[in-house]
């Protein structure tokens, strides 16, 4: 490797832990003070129906950290397959499962196993088949051609290589599958000290 | 995020602002907007085989 491309691994692995830190804190603290809206109150604020808010595990609630409601968009029907790209503490991918149904498939895929472990605890108390698999959004550990839609919600600024993992979504959808992502985007660069400091960066 | 999305080979990209989004910390959420720090929704398509 080069020296950059070292740097460049060097701090995307600090920022993986940092990452994996934040959120769980989210999840273990969901009382805590964090400087985005978090929990029910989040959710309330981008137009989570109240019903689906009070049938979803309050632990899957509370742990909710998006920024935005990918469900608006994604249309999810009957039979078809998710992926919860960043799935956390479950939230949006058991929303998610209550469209596609028993014939369908609700994946997660995130970065701690601890929060995939919770997702598919969450999920499971409300009856909901979701796999969760551990693994990075630049790599997604799915075959190609294997999901009808795509939802994410505030995961992908994360990463330190964007188009790798928007190649990667479009590598694990069908042919006429779709996304529905919320996300954080910066209408200018971002100045060397914000990218090179872990803690700004995960937040 | 956009461009990538076209890049990638995605049609019918879509975006719009969050319109209730902000950050709970005044501070955290006055350096987002020196930035222009927003969030956004995408959607997009892959196209038919």
């Amino acid at each position: 490797m080069t020296d950059s491309a070292d740097a460049q691994a060097s701090l995307e692995a600090v920022l993986k832990d940092e990452i994996i830190r934040m959120y769980q804190d989210v999840a273990d603290n969901p009382a805590g003070e964090f400087h985005f809206y978090h929990g029910r109150e989040a959710a309330e604020l981008f137009g989570y129906e109240a019903e689906w808010l009070d049938r979803a595990p309050p632990g899957a609630v509370d742990s909710f950290a998006g920024v935005g409601n990918p469900h608006l968009r994604s249309n999810v029907q009957s039979g078809e397959t998710v992926l919860d790209l960043g799935s956390g503490a479950g939230l949006d991918a058991i929303i998610a499962s209550w469209s596609s149904g028993p014939t369908g498939k609700v994946i997660g895929v995130d970065l701690n196993p601890a929060m995939c472990l919770k997702a598919q605890a969450h999920a499971a108390a409300t009856g909901t088949p979701m796999e969760c698999r551990e693994g990075r959004m630049e790599e997604i550990p799915l075959p190609e051609a294997l999901v009808d839609v795509v939802i994410s919600n505030g995961v992908i600024n994360l990463s330190f290589r964007k188009r790798k993992v928007v190649e990667e979504m479009f590598r694990v959808l069908k042919p006429g599958g779709r996304i529905s992502i919320t996300d954080i985007v910066s209408g200018k660069q971002l100045s060397q000290s914000i990218v090179n400091d872990p803690k700004l960066w995960a937040s | 995020m956009f461009s990538l999305l076209e890049e990638a080979g995605f049609t019918r990209v879509r975006s719009a602002v969050v319109p209730r989004f902000r950050f709970r910390k005044e501070s955290t959420q006055n350096s987002a907007e020196a930035y222009g720090v927003k969030a956004v929704m995408m959607t997009a398509q892959k196209p038919e085989a």
